[in-house]
C-alpha cells in the first residue's frame, strides 16, 4: 500500500478514534448534558450526535489555541524588546509540550483501550499495511497542532532573529518536543487508562491514579502560571541564562526546555559560545537521543495494538464476591466519584476549586494581614469553579442514567449526592483560606464567617443547578445551549447575592460583624429556599 | 409516543404470577418500548402500567421495587466494576447485606463472572456485560422480571442456566415479560405469547390459540408469526429474488 493510500484511508479509523474517546469519556462532553423529560436527550443518540460534533471540531479549536500559545512568548521581541529569544524559545516550547500532551491524554483514550481500528485487521490487508494505517491515525491525532505549533514557532524565531539557521534549530527543536509531547501523552494514557481499565483496582491502583491526577493539575497549573507571570518570567529567566553566575545557567542549561531555549538562542549569536550554551547544546543532543527513543517507542506501540499488544485489560482472578452496601445517598455518591473521576480532565475538576483559591491568596501575598476582600474574592471564584462540578456530574453519568432510572430512587437522592459532592470539592477551597488566616492576621476576625457563608451559598446554588440540570431539556440546539448557560447562571447568581449582601452591608454600615452576619442570614435563606423547592418537586 | 412517531398503539396486556409472556414482534413493532415503559424508563404519553398492584407512573418508587429489568443493549455503569454495580444497586434498594453476598455468590458462580467482580464494566466482553446485567436484574429476586432479548450475546451454558431460572422463578410464582425474535424460545420457553405489530397486539394465547388464529394447524411458530403480522408473502418474495439473481451474479 502507498503512503499515500494509507493517509487517506487512516482518517477513518482516526475519526472513529477521536469519537470513540469522546463518547467514552462523556463527561467532556460540557456543552450539552441532558434531563429526564427527553428521552433523545438523555439517550444514546443525543451522545453520539455531540461526540461526533465535537470530535469534527475540537482539534481546529485546540489547534487554534496552540497557535497563539506558541507563538504569544516571542510578542516581548516582536514589540521591541531587546533580550535575546533564548526564555521565549523554552516558554514556547514548555507550553506547546503541555498542550500537546493534555490534548493527546484525552484523544488517546480508546487508542490505548482497544486499538484504533479493530474493523481493519478483518479487511483483507497485510500486517504492515494495517501498522501503516493505525501510525498514521496516530499521527492525525496531533498533526495540525505540532505543525501549527512549530510552524509558529519557527516563523517568529525567523522574524526576530533574522537567522535561517535559527530557523533550522528551531525546526529541529520543536519537532523534538513534539514528538516528547506525544510519546509523554501517549505514555500517560496508557498508565492512567490501564490503572482505570485494567484487571484490578487496588490501593496501588488509587494512588497511582491520584499521582496522575495531581501531576495533570501541575500541567493545568503550570501553562496558567506561564501565561499570567509571562511578562515578568520570560526577561527574568533570560537575564539567569545569560547572567555571569555560571552555575544557575549550567544547571538550567541541562533541563529540558531550557537547553533546547538556550541551544536556538544561541546559534543566532554566531560561533563565540559560553559554557553555558555549550552545555546547552551538548544537552540538546542528548534530549535529540530521547526523542528517536520515544518516538521509536511510540511507533511500536501503536503498530503493536491491532496485535492485541494494548493495554492490558481484563478479568482477574476474584472469587471474593461480597458486596459492600450503604445508604443511598452514600451510594450514589460513591458511584458519582467513582464515574466523575474515570477520566483525567474531569476528575482533576475536583481538586481545581482549591488550586485556584491558592493562586488568589499567592497573588495576594504580598499584602500583610488577609483582608475580607481577599477572602470574598477567593471563596467567589472557588465556589464559581465549584459549580462546574454539577454539569461534568451529571453529564459524567451518560447512558448509565438509564440504570439508575430502573432503580427505586427518588430524584432529591440523586440530587443532594451531587450537591454533597460539589459542596465537598469546595472545602478544600475554604481550607485554604483558613490556612491562610493561621498564617496571616485578619483585617477582621468576623471575615472568617466569610468562608462559613460560602459553603452554605455554594451548597445552595449545586442543589439548584442539580435540580435544573436534571429537571428539564428543551429541544433544539440553540435553546438547548441557552438553558444550559442560564442553568449555571442561577447557580452563580445564588454563589453571588451573598457576596454582594456583605459588600452592600459593609458600603452601608462599615461593619464587618453585620456584613458578614448579613452574608451568613442570606446564604442561609438560600439554602432553606432551594431545599423547599426540591422537596416541593 | 416519540415525537410524531406512534410507538405504541392501544397496547393493552397483562401478565400474570407463574407465567413467561413472550413478546414476539418485528422490528420497531414496540417491544422495546413497551418494556421500557413497564420499566420506568419512559413515561407513557397516555395510558397506565401497574406492577404488582402500583402505578407504575403514579407510584414508581414502588413498582421499581417489583422489577428486574435487562435491556437489549446491556444498560450499565461501565466505568465501575461489577462489585461496585452491585453495590450500587444493592444500597439504593436498601438490600440486606448477608443474603444479598450469599445471591451475588451464588449468581456469579451461576454465570462465572465472579473474575470480572473487579474488572470496569467497559472492559469485559458483550456476553460478561449480558452476564453481570442479568445479575443486577436478579439480585434482589423481585417478581416481576422484564427482559429484553436476554439472551443475546450468551454462551450456550448460561443461556440454559438463566432459562432454568426463570422456569424457577415463574413456579415459585413471579411473572416473566420477555421479549425475543428468536421463535424457537418463545416456542419452547414461553406460557402465552403476544405478538406486538405496529405498535399493538395483534395476536395473543398459548401456540396453538395462535395457530387457531392464524388457520395454520400444526404450524411452527415462526409460520404463524408470519402469518400474523403479514410478512410471510414478503419474505417469499424476496427470498425468490436472491434465489434467481444474488447468486447467479457470483456463478457469472
Amino acid at each position: 500500500m502507498k503512503t499515500t493510500d494509507a493517509w487517506r484511508l487512516s482518517a477513518i479509523p482516526y475519526s472513529e478514534m477521536a469519537f470513540k474517546s469522546i463518547l467514552q469519556n462523556s463527561s467532556n462532553m460540557w456543552w450539552g448534558s441532558f434531563g429526564k423529560g427527553s428521552s433523545e436527550a438523555s439517550g444514546r443518540k443525543d451522545l453520539v450526535k455531540r461526540a461526533l460534533r465535537i470530535a469534527r471540531f475540537d482539534k481546529f479549536v485546540i489547534t487554534a489555541f496552540v497557535i497563539v500559545a506558541a507563538g504569544a512568548p516571542f510578542l516581548p521581541q516582536v514589540l521591541g524588546a531587546s533580550y535575546g529569544i533564548a526564555a521565549s524559545v523554552t516558554l514556547s516550547l514548555a507550553v506547546s509540550f503541555a498542550l500537546v500532551v493534555l490534548y493527546g491524554v484525552q484523544t488517546l483514550s480508546s487508542f490505548v483501550t482497544s486499538g484504533p481500528s479493530p474493523v481493519l485487521s478483518t479487511l483483507p490487508l497485510t500486517r504492515k499495511d494495517v501498522s501503516l494505517v493505525n501510525l498514521l491515525s496516530f499521527v492525525r491525532t496531533s498533526d495540525y497542532l505540532v505543525v501549527g505549533s512549530v510552524a509558529c514557532q519557527v516563523f517568529f524565531v525567523l522574524f526576530v532573529t533574522g537567522s535561517a539557521l535559527s530557523g533550522l534549530f528551531m525546526l529541529l527543536t520543536g519537532a523534538m518536543n513534539s514528538v516528547m509531547g506525544v510519546g509523554v501523552a501517549l505514555w500517560l494514557s496508557s498508565v492512567f487508562y490501564r490503572n482505570i481499565l485494567g484487571s484490578k483496582q487496588g490501593k496501588r491502583g488509587g494512588v497511582l491514579r491520584l499521582a496522575l491526577l495531581l501531576a495533570w493539575g501541575v500541567v493545568v497549573l503550570a501553562i496558567g502560571v506561564l501565561f499570567a507571570a509571562a511578562g515578568y518570567l520570560i526577561p527574568l529567566v533570560q537575564s539567569v541564562l545569560t547572567s555571569p553566575d555560571a552555575l544557575t545557567g549550567s544547571i538550567l542549561s541541562l533541563v529540558y526546555p531550557f537547553s533546547l531555549g538556550i541551544s536556538v538562542g544561541s546559534v543566532s549569536q554566531g560561533l563565540a559560545l559560553s559554557l553555558v550554551e555549550r552545555t546547552a547544546l551538548e544537552a540538546t543532543v542528548g534530549y535529540l537521543l530521547v526523542a528517536v527513543a520515544v518516538s521509536r517507542w511510540s511507533m511500536t506501540s501503536v503498530t503493536s495494538f491491532p496485535e492485541g499488544a494494548s493495554m492490558g485489560t481484563g478479568e482477574g482472578r476474584t472469587h471474593d464476591t461480597s458486596i459492600p452496601l450503604h445508604e443511598p445517598v452514600t451510594a450514589y455518591t460513591m458511584k458519582d466519584l467513582r464515574a466523575a473521576s474515570a477520566n483525567m480532565p474531569s476528575a482533576f475538576l475536583f481538586t481545581l476549586p482549591a488550586f485556584e483559591t491558592l493562586v488568589i491568596l499567592l497573588i495576594r501575598a504580598y499584602l500583610p494581614t488577609l483582608g475580607a476582600s481577599t477572602i470574598l474574592v477567593a471563596m467567589i471564584l472557588g465556589g464559581m469553579v465549584s459549580l462546574i462540578l454539577p454539569l461534568v456530574l451529571v453529564s459524567s453519568e451518560g447512558t448509565g442514567f438509564d440504570f439508575a432510572k430502573t432503580m427505586p430512587l427518588r430524584m432529591r437522592t440523586i440530587i443532594f449526592s451531587k450537591a454533597l459532592i460539589t459542596t465537598a470539592v469546595f472545602l478544600p477551597a475554604v481550607a485554604v483560606v483558613l490556612a491562610e488566616s493561621l498564617l496571616k492576621p485578619l483585617t477582621s476576625p468576623f471575615s472568617i464567617l466569610i468562608p462559613l457563608a460560602s459553603i452554605l451559598a455554594v451548597a445552595a446554588a449545586s442543589l439548584l443547578e442539580v435540580r435544573l440540570f436534571l429537571g428539564f431539556a428543551p429541544s433544539g440546539r440553540v435553546t438547548f445551549a441557552l438553558q444550559e448557560f442560564a442553568r449555571m447562571a442561577a447557580g452563580a447568581g445564588v454563589v453571588l447575592l451573598p457576596a454582594i449582601i456583605y459588600v452592600v452591608a459593609y458600603i452601608l454600615t462599615f461593619n464587618h460583624a453585620l456584613a458578614a452576619g448579613a452574608m451568613l442570614v442570606v446564604a442561609s435563606v438560600e439554602v432553606l429556599a432551594v431545599t423547599e423547592l426540591i422537596r416541593q418537586s | 409516543m416519540y415525537g410524531s412517531f406512534l410507538a405504541l398503539n392501544g397496547l393493552d396486556l397483562r401478565v400474570v404470577p407463574g407465567e413467561i409472556y413472550g413478546l414476539l414482534g418485528p422490528n420497531g413493532a414496540g417491544k422495546t418500548t413497551t418494556l421500557r415503559i413497564t420499566a420506568g424508563l419512559i413515561e407513557p404519553t397516555a395510558g397506565s402500567v401497574v406492577v404488582s398492584g402500583f402505578d407504575a407512573t403514579k407510584d414508581p418508587l414502588h413498582a421499581k421495587t417489583q422489577i428486574g429489568y435487562v435491556a437489549e443493549i446491556p444498560i450499565l455503569y461501565e466505568s465501575l466494576t461489577p462489585r461496585e454495580l452491585f453495590e450500587f444497586e444493592g444500597s439504593v434498594r436498601a438490600l440486606a447485606r448477608e443474603p444479598t453476598d450469599r445471591k451475588a455468590r451464588q449468581l456469579a458462580e451461576a454465570f462465572e463472572v465472579a473474575s470480572a467482580f473487579d474488572t470496569p464494566i467497559a472492559t469485559l466482553s458483550m456476553g460478561t456485560k449480558q452476564k453481570v446485567a442479568i445479575i443486577a436484574a436478579l439480585i434482589h429476586q423481585p417478581p416481576v422480571l422484564l427482559l429484553d432479548e436476554p439472551l443475546n450475546s450468551l454462551d450456550a451454558r448460561s443461556s440454559k442456566i438463566l432459562k432454568e431460572i426463570l422456569s424457577l422463578h415463574v413456579q415459585r410464582g413471579g411473572a416473566v415479560l420477555f421479549s425475543t425474535h428468536v421463535m424457537e424460545i418463545a416456542q419452547r420457553l414461553c406460557s402465552r405469547i403476544g405478538i406486538i405489530s405496529g405498535g399493538k397486539i395483534v395476536a395473543e394465547g398459548d401456540l396453538d390459540q395462535l395457530r387457531a388464529r392464524a388457520g395454520e394447524k400444526d404450524a411452527t411458530l415462526e409460520e404463524v408469526f408470519m402469518k400474523l403480522t403479514n410478512e410471510a408473502s414478503e419474505v417469499e418474495n424476496i427470498v425468490r429474488m436472491l434465489r434467481e439473481s444474488f447468486f447467479d451474479d457470483e456463478d457469472h
